[in-house]
């Protein structure tokens, strides 16, 4: 396993990717949970009973983050198909989606867009936060591993490798 | 001798009279001052003014009462400004609603008008948001419930229920809605502090640290 992450990250290509996919990640989900604010001072915060969700937030990132780069490693070195791409994509869009809503700006601008079905839809990425983001942890780690398993089979008979 | 008498036994009767009928039917002191604004934000149909209405700085906040992020607030931020500001005379603070997240929000805000009948609004909004669950429309804020709030806080059922049921505070909160939109406020919690130099908005459940600093800024 350290091996396959090695041949991707020692890459430096991949390892900007890795880094760019977590920051971008970690600070646009910060700002959209409220953990960041931007305005009218830069200031973070993490207010008491909030902890769990900002940990899920962080894992996200983090295996998003170590789950594109090397899906797009195996895709374009070793020039495989694209499908196995879609449950680390999945992963991080469901993770990302289900605190996005709520009350925040992007909650308000679907419900305004969308009335009742937006409200519908913001009421059940709200409810459904927490689980929904284990489940999207849930997919990268599975992601992960069958990524990781591809990429020692594949190697293996690749004699460039 | 007699006509002066009886002229100051009518005007007693009639004070008497005014302050036996404030007293015995709270649900019409309504109390709107009609042209109440804070800085370019009409309150006149928000909360009773908390804190001293003569303070310089002036919080108004929109809210939701089934937001979470209202809640965060009213834990984590709302406690140290009322400590600091709001209970030594430096600020005072305005709610309006922005009943927007679910069908049972707008409920929830007419049901403080209808505890503001009975000069009971900050404590049932309070309740609200102590009481408040984590599940949009999830029940926790449903006509029973909101009832059941108003039963703990011992108000007149009565006056309550039927409040609450004709839906008599339906429009006051459509309007502070409308505030909220035209104020450009796109989420909940939403702040302006208004001073006599102009206003600041804040968007968020925002710490006291970016709070102490806008206020301190405009006292």
């Amino acid at each position: 396993m350290t091996s396959v992450i090695n041949l991707v990250f020692l890459n430096p290509k991949y390892l900007v990717l890795s880094l760019i996919i977590f920051s971008s990640m970690l600070i646009g989900l910060l700002i959209l949970s409220e953990y960041i604010f931007l305005e009218p001072y830069v200031v973070s915060h993490l207010p008491s009973g909030t902890e769990f969700g900002f940990i899920l937030i962080v894992t996200i990132s983090a295996l998003s983050a170590l789950v594109l780069p090397m899906n797009i490693f195996r895709i374009n070195i070793l020039k495989k198909s694209k499908q196995k791409m879609g449950g680390g994509i999945v992963g991080s869009f469901i993770g990302a989606a289900a605190g996005a809503c709520s009350c925040g700006p992007i909650g308000f601008a679907v419900i305004s867009t969308f009335g009742s079905v937006g409200a519908t839809a913001t009421a059940f990425l709200t409810n459904y936060e927490i689980p929904i983001r284990i489940i999207a942890i849930g997919i990268l780690v599975l992601t992960y591993f069958t990524t990781v398993k591809s990429l020692k089979i594949e190697c293996k008979f690749d004699p460039n490798s | 001798m007699n006509k002066k008498g009886v002229t100051i036994g009518v005007i007693v009767i009639a004070v008497i009279a005014g302050i036996a009928a404030s007293v015995s039917s709270p649900s019409e002191t309504m109390n709107l001052d009609m042209e109440r604004s804070h800085g370019t934000i009409s309150t006149a149909m928000g909360s009773p003014i908390l804190g001293d209405p003569s303070a310089p700085v002036t919080i108004v906040e929109f809210g939701d009462y089934q937001c979470h992020q209202c809640y965060n607030w009213f834990h984590n931020t709302k406690p140290a400004i009322m400590e600091d500001y709001i209970e030594t005379g430096k600020a005072n603070l305005v709610f309006v609603d922005m009943a927007f997240l679910g069908r049972d929000s707008s409920p929830a805000a007419q049901a403080t008008y209808c505890a503001e009948d009975q000069k009971m609004y900050w404590e049932y909004h309070d309740v609200l948001y102590t009481y408040q669950e984590s599940k949009i429309d999830g029940g926790w804020a449903n006509s029973e419930r909101l009832k059941a709030f108003a039963t703990s806080l011992g108000l007149d059922m009565d006056l309550f229920e039927s409040c609450l049921d004709s839906g008599k505070y339906s429009k006051r909160v459509q309007y502070n809605t409308q505030q909220a939109r035209d104020h450009g406020v796109r989420g909940t919690p939403g702040f302006f502090v208004v001073g006599s130099e102009g206003q600041q908005q804040l968007g968020g459940a925002q710490p006291f640290s970016v709070f102490k600093q806008v206020l301190d800024s405009m006292i």
